[in-house]
């Protein structure tokens, strides 16, 4: 729907590396789906391999395609996220809000983002899976220190939304209680991720060849040093002769 | 961390340099089960992307230079960090820097370019214009007073606007430019000579005065000196190099990758090779090989775990030695961290045209048995720095000491070369780089890949080499790197 650009001022549409990250299953994948597709798999799989998924997000003064490097599966060998987040804009970290440890995991790979991110990357800290608690919502959740290994399901809520708030808060991360199985929040995240990345950061398209083609390449506009490698491909023969 | 002791792969590949991770993309979407390794903490291998923080660490680890330096990739590595004045611009922070090991300059008609299209690579990825070529005095030639750089032409326009060549010059010039466009068809022209120093093959056929050649020699991008430069290399490059310009736009032919040279080729190569299946470890290499059967390999890996695979590739920095080693090429290079940004590098390349990231300046030797200092500078449009400085990227074909030492005085003539303001140096690595190479028979399973080359323009040879590989593994033989879009990630229109 947004794909043809107005004769008049298409808005401006700008690619942001995402990477996501987060402890094994707290719903990293789930999140990218309801996401992509607003759709759920409720007994979904682990990620084999790593994932790439692009989705488009609508500002209501441009356009921001999310370009999502999901590192799941691969976490065990912990060696793909250093390449996910090189370059980066953005990263959404989840942790489970019926596993404390999960949050731990959570505060880890925050630390090695500002650590060893792009300065100026945008990190979102999610706590995923309320729909498993939202029967208790109202009262304060809470319980014992430990999890239990009695404990079914995991279905009691054991990081409240203030220890999450105050940790994202202090760090300086935006901050969500989502549920990929409902919906809930799920958009909002990644919303407020668009808005969060500086208009400096944004230079055009990344995704050279498809997109808002005359926007992206060689056509003189603002500040454009992109070459588009497909540009042989509209003008002239593939091979030889630019004599 | 899970263990890969006892683990079964149709192809182990060690180290995440450029060859390296191409073949991995390629045989992960092939459908083989893919290990790629790398010894080191970081992805990239010779051809990384270091921010300062890593370049230091990477400095002190490749500092040798005694005996163990005459073997080895990188020796000699050291760091000078310049006193800046009361207020003037410092070096930023670490990571505002992402410094280029590997800063070639790609053709248009490189395969590699080509290859990153059909594999869809080309998405993920921001390629810059290098626009200008540029030439400075000779070494010695300079007494002090400021040297001046001037813009090499890049074409027939170019040259009629030039008035540093007179109307004879010209005309001889324009004779070579047409000869060259298509010399492959006019053998008897040139092959005769082919052995033949480029100078003397300009002069004698086709008049053109010593005036002409430093420029005709820079757009070749051989480290080589002139005398040592022979016609019959010399003239596909310069046909190289003008058969590319306008491919991608007006008024240039090369690009750069953006944030860090042929690191970003490599590093979007293993993330696409990781979402292929491939399964990626840092920091693990291979200690010892053996077979195990006739069409297995065993590997012992740094951290004592045991696997098997059927095949085995990587380059010879990564695998144990087992054949002969020979060094290839030497190079002394250098980093260079510089501010005023060099903006007279960068001139846009045509009206309206892109912005180039990229320039490349030659600065010969004072005599033509001495190979010339090869500058290729870098804005911080390229994402390499910020952007009150400039990135130049020195090497010479010297051993360490002398090439130190020109490398020095090339940097400071090209930021005496402006009158405008002081430019200087903030920060620069020094080391020395040697092209190692290793043969092994053609029988095992085992593929020693060729480093990336030395040489300042990316040759066809790792890209051809890495299909051999994909070939021999495979059994295909079309189909390298060519991909269907996949569900997700397709382009958009």
């Amino acid at each position: 729907m947004s794909d043809s650009p107005a004769p008049s001022a298409p808005k401006p549409s700008s690619s942001v590396k995402l990477v996501l990250l987060g402890e094994a299953a707290v719903g990293k994948s789930s999140l990218v789906l309801r996401f992509v597709n607003d759709a759920f798999e409720p007994n979904k799989e682990p990620t084999i391999g790593a994932a790439f998924l692009t989705q488009k997000c609508n500002l209501p003064n441009r356009t921001i395609k999310f370009e999502i490097w999901d590192t799941a599966g691969q976490e065990r060998f912990a060696s793909l996220a250093p390449m996910y987040y090189r370059n980066a804009q953005s990263a959404l970290v989840v942790y489970d809000i019926t596993k404390a440890s999960s949050l731990v995991k959570a505060k880890h790979w925050i630390a090695e983002l500002q650590r060893q991110a792009s300065p100026g990357i945008v990190i979102a800290l999610v706590g995923n899976k309320l729909d498993l608690v939202e029967d208790e919502e109202e009262g304060e959740a809470q319980e014992g220190e430990g999890e239990g290994e009695g404990e079914e399901d995991g279905k009691v809520r054991r990081v409240s939304t203030k220890e999450g708030k105050d940790y994202a808060d202090e760090e300086n991360l935006l901050f969500f209680e989502t549920s990929a199985k409902s919906g809930h929040n799920v958009n909002e995240v990644f919303t407020a991720i668009a808005n969060a990345i500086p208009e400096t950061s944004l230079k055009g398209p990344r995704g050279g060849a498809g997109g808002a083609t005359q926007a992206a390449l060689g056509s003189g506009a603002q500040d454009n040093s992109r070459v588009n490698l497909n540009a042989n491909a509209d003008a002239g023969p593939k091979e030889g002769c630019a004599c | 961390m899970e263990t890969l002791d006892g683990t079964e792969w149709d192809v182990v590949i060690a180290g995440t340099g450029l060859p390296q991770s191409l073949l991995a993309l390629s045989l992960s979407r092939s459908g083989k089960s893919v290990l790629h390794l790398d010894r080191n903490d970081y992805y990239g291998g010779n051809e990384a992307a270091l921010s300062l923080s890593e370049a230091r660490d990477w400095a002190t680890k490749h500092a040798a230079t005694g005996e163990e330096a005459h073997n080895t990739t990188f020796s000699h590595a050291t760091i000078q960090e310049n006193a800046v004045e009361e207020g003037g611009i410092k070096l930023s922070q670490p990571r505002a820097y992402s410094l280029a090991l590997a800063p070639h300059v790609i053709h248009a008609q490189s395969k590699l370019l080509a290859a990153l299209v059909s594999s869809r690579m080309h998405n993920q990825l921001e390629f810059q214009a290098v626009g200008s070529w540029f030439l400075a005095e000779p070494l010695s030639e300079n007494d002090g007073s400021r040297s001046h750089i001037t813009r090499v032409p890049s074409g027939r326009e170019d040259i009629f606007r030039d008035n540093t060549f007179d109307l004879r010059a010209k005309r001889s010039l324009m004779k070579f430019l047409r000869f060259v466009q298509n010399y492959e068809e006019q053998p008897q022209a040139w092959q005769s000579d082919a052995e033949r120093p480029f100078p003397d093959f300009l002069q004698q056929k086709f008049g053109l005065p010593p005036s002409s050649h430093g420029a005709l020699l820079s757009l070749t991008l051989l480290p080589s000196a002139a005398n040592s430069t022979s016609t019959g290399s010399a003239l596909p490059l310069i046909a190289r190099h003008l058969r590319s310009i306008g491919v991608f736009g007006p008024g240039f032919g090369a690009v750069l990758p953006k944030w860090g040279g042929l690191a970003e080729i490599a590093q979007v190569a293993c993330r696409a090779g990781a979402v292929g299946g491939g399964v990626y470890v840092l920091k693990k290499g291979i200690d010892s090989i053996s077979s195990a059967s006739e069409d297995h390999i065993k590997l012992v890996l740094s951290d004592g775990e045991k696997i098997t695979t059927r095949w085995l590739a990587g380059c010879s920095d990564d695998l144990p030695p087992i054949g002969t080693r020979e060094i290839t090429g030497r190079m002394t290079r250098s980093i260079s961290i510089v501010t005023p940004p060099l903006v007279q590098l960068f001139p846009p390349t045509s009206e309206g045209g892109v912005t180039p990231a990229g320039a490349v300046v030659i600065v010969p030797s004072s005599t033509a048995d001495e190979p010339p200092v090869q500058i290729v500078a870098h804005s911080h449009e390229s994402g390499e720095c910020p952007s009150t400085q400039s990135v130049l990227y020195g090497s010479v074909a010297l051993p360490y000491e002398q090439g130190k030492t020109h490398l020095a005085a090339a940097v400071e003539a090209v930021l005496q070369g402006y009158e405008e303001s002081s430019h200087h140096s903030l920060w620069s690595l020094c080391y020395h780089q040697n092209n190692v190479r290793e043969e092994r028979g053609p029988s095992t399973n085992t593929i020693v890949l060729a480093h990336a080359p030395l040489e300042l323009g990316l040759s066809d040879s790792t890209f051809d080499e890495v299909k051999l590989a994909w070939q021999q593994i495979t059994g295909e033989t079309e189909g390298f790197m060519v991909f269907e879009a996949r569900e997700g990630m397709e382009d958009d229109d």
